[in-house]
């Protein structure tokens, strides 16, 4: 009797030591990211990956449209249970580091000696502050322009070259502008451009032309500035008075990218758009943004990993960055083929440079870096970005002259950045 | 209003006991809600660090807010048309569906569709009805020689939008009606008929003050609707970005609760728009009240 007792005992206690292990076992950090369902998967591997070599750790992947996540996001915050890992989008950054409630990464990056040394540099810098980073670039997108090779044989115009200037840019694009099944409206514009941010089109053009954006430590918004002025001409001459460009309302009537939908022989864009763009069928190629007065200047933005303070597993989530943030987990992520990778030796190797789904010149996105300003990032983006963009559509509208137009747009940006300041 | 049955005795109870579970989620979840709401139009708040006590400068700070008044005074021109229109059409479109002419259920049926359709995809089609270019009605517009209409553009935008969402209503309107038209009992009509009143006399001192109650229920109800407008409105005025070159004063809300770490103003505006909701509502009380009285 009293044996069997001695053996259920000893049964249990295995039985609790084993289910000890097991809890071990199962520490469980989240992974929450925006993006499309095919980039739940790539991570879902990349965590695969991870959890073989972290045995301890499992990572849950989870997955949502850009609005949804941000809410998501948010009410999780303010809810006390946050992901442990989570994605983070540059221009956003500094409104949720300077509400602290972001890991501080220096300490564990101090561990690491060599572990930004193979990066890009320029991809670090958005997320360094003056108390350490606080999040790790994730990858990088640089905008440059993409051009459909049917409409250029087709209207018998020179594809855009390496010296392209922003008057041949113009002087195609008119070219390029036609109505081709002559029921008198245009069908066919010469180029198309997503123009209320200003990451895609209208940074790099106020930059090409030696204005700048904004000046973040005296909260003034610079779009206004003589020489910003001779961009907004250009982007008002050739969208209005050439008419190159589809009005907004005209867009509408064949989808949101006017590239993709085959409607514009041009197009300016990060990576992102190339597994949009891969399956077009008309033949298409990039080439690097045109030259303006100032030089050839394009923006970059980068997607980084940020960690939760209130984690309540910060060193497994550390170890689960640094994986992704490593050789593998980017080279893993470079399948993708929405970004570019802020490795070096990965971006520099065939597992990005060699895409099959889209034979195009990778290395161009790489390029761009030494010609790339950062788009803006400060506390408050969004709201400036929005203040700033619904004052600018009233240009685009014709509801108002451009002059008119961007005077109203710094306004309302300058009352963003006032509203915003610590 | 006088309801036909009233509970007696044990009966209470178990009005009660049915009702509970209903009230107690009302009692939680919408007044809640509304109180958490008004807490909060008094703090300045991201969502992520402690909520800081401002007292009324959230609402202050509504008044030079830009963004904030220029949705505002686009859901307040957007509410005084879209009201009276729908109440106009869903009652011409009651009245004539409320008589004994074939197919009448179709037509009933083809009124309240849009009720029940995806406003998403409700929008995008009536995208391709507006579209510059290949849009169904500069096409008819062009038949008749008339050069095509910018309607989405900035001087009509507002107006198609209210537009879309009136035929949107109608339905709705048309159900509340046709209910209320069948309520009128027929010794009215006839004795009118006998007394030798027309068809419009018929109209104005025998269906409309029959009909006030009705009238009373839709406007309070459209003029909700109207101030909460967002759908259609987002789907055919966005501009890419998560923007719209109509923001109404639900777009803001959302805009700066969720978008711009405001809760607070957010807030003070959700709080802004009850208010206007809740004197409209006060204004159509009085209105009934004088109508009713002589009747």
């Amino acid at each position: 009797m009293l044996r069997t007792n001695g053996l259920v005992l000893s049964a249990i206690a295995a039985g609790l030591m084993l289910g000890a292990t097991a809890a071990r076992a199962e520490t469980e950090i989240t992974y929450q990211l925006w993006g499309s369902p095919q980039e739940g998967e790539v991570w879902q591997k990349v965590a695969k990956e991870f959890e073989a070599q972290h045995p301890d750790t499992k990572v849950k992947v989870e997955v949502n449209d850009w609005d949804s996540y941000w809410e998501k996001i948010r009410v999780l915050m303010a809810g006390g249970t946050p992901p442990d890992v989570f994605a983070m989008d540059a221009p956003l950054y500094p409104d949720w580091q300077s509400r602290g409630v972001l890991l501080n990464l220096q300490p564990y990056i101090d561990a690491e000696p060599v572990i930004l040394d193979d990066i890009y540099p320029i991809t670090l810098e958005a997320y360094k502050t003056k108390d350490g980073y606080f999040g790790l670039p994730r990858d990088f997108q640089t905008i440059v322009l993409y051009y459909n090779k049917d409409m250029f044989d087709a209207a018998g115009v020179a594809y855009p070259s390496d010296n392209w200037t922003y008057d041949d840019f113009r002087k195609a694009a008119k070219a390029l502008t036609k109505d081709t099944n002559g029921d008198g409206t245009i069908d066919q514009w010469g180029f198309w451009a997503e123009v209320l941010d200003p990451e895609p089109y209208w940074g790099p053009v106020v930059w090409s032309f030696g204005g700048d954006i904004v000046d973040i430590a005296n909260g003034k918004t610079l779009i206004g500035s003589e020489k910003a002025m001779q961009a907004w001409h250009f982007i008002n001459d050739m969208w209005l008075e050439d008419k190159s460009m589809p009005t907004t309302e005209q867009l509408q009537q064949y989808g949101t990218d006017g590239f993709q939908a085959g409607i514009a022989a041009m197009g300016v864009s990060g990576h992102w758009s190339v597994p949009d763009y891969a399956p077009a069928k008309f033949k298409w190629a990039v080439a690097p943004m045109p030259k303006g007065p100032a030089g050839r200047v394009t923006s970059v933005n980068c997607a980084g990993f940020v960690i939760a303070k209130a984690s309540k597993h910060p060193k497994e989530a550390w170890e689960f960055v640094k994986f992704a943030f490593g050789p593998v987990g980017q080279a893993e992520a470079a399948k993708i083929g929405l970004a570019v990778p802020i490795r070096k030796s990965v971006a520099e190797s065939p597992a990005y440079l060699q895409q099959t789904s889209a034979p195009i010149d990778h290395k161009l996105y790489i390029d761009a870096l030494q010609y790339a300003h950062t788009k803006p990032v400060f506390r408050g983006y969004e709201e400036w970005s929005a203040a700033v963009g619904d004052a600018l559509n009233n240009a685009w509208t014709g509801a108002m002259p451009v002059d008119d137009a961007v005077a109203e747009a710094v306004q309302n940006g300058d009352d963003a950045l006032a509203k915003n300041r610590q | 209003m006088n309801f036909g049955l009233r509970p007696l005795g044990r009966e209470k109870l178990w009005v009660l006991l049915l009702l509970g579970p209903t009230l107690l989620g009302l009692a939680v979840g919408a007044f809640g809600s509304i109180f958490a709401t008004l807490g909060l139009s008094f703090f300045k708040w991201d969502l992520l660090t402690t909520p800081e006590w401002v007292g009324f400068a959230n609402y202050a700070g509504l008044a030079d807010d830009r963004m904030f008044l220029r949705s505002l005074s686009n859901t307040i021109i957007f509410s005084l048309l879209y009201v009276p229109l729908t109440i106009v059409c869903a009652m011409a479109v009651a009245l004539l569906l409320n008589r004994r002419i074939h197919g009448v259920s179709l037509f009933r049926t083809l009124y309240f569709l849009p009720v029940i359709s995806s406003p998403t995809a409700v929008g995008l089609l009536w995208t391709w009805i507006f579209a510059q270019d290949q849009g169904v009605l500069n096409a008819m517009l062009g038949n008749l020689g008339i050069p095509p209409v910018r309607w989405l553009g900035p001087n009509m935008a507002l107006y198609s939008v209210v537009v879309v969402n009136v035929w949107g209503a109608i339905g709705e309107g048309m159900i509340v009606f046709l209910a209320g038209l069948q309520a009128i009992p027929r010794e009215q009509y006839e004795a009118a008929h006998l007394d030798g009143a027309n068809a419009l006399q018929r109209l104005i001192y025998v269906t409309l003050p029959a009909m006030a109650p009705s009238l009373f229920f839709q406007s309070v109800l459209s003029t909700i609707h109207a101030f909460q407008a967002f759908d259609y409105i987002y789907i055919l005025t966005r501009v890419g970005n998560g923007n719209s070159s109509v923001p109404t004063l639900v777009f803001s809300i959302y805009r700066n609760g969720f978008r711009f770490f405001r809760m607070g103003d957010a807030t003070a505006q959700a709080i802004v728009l009850t208010a206007i909701i809740f004197l409209f509502t006060l204004v159509y009380f009085r209105i009934q009240k004088r109508w009713e009285v002589p009747a």
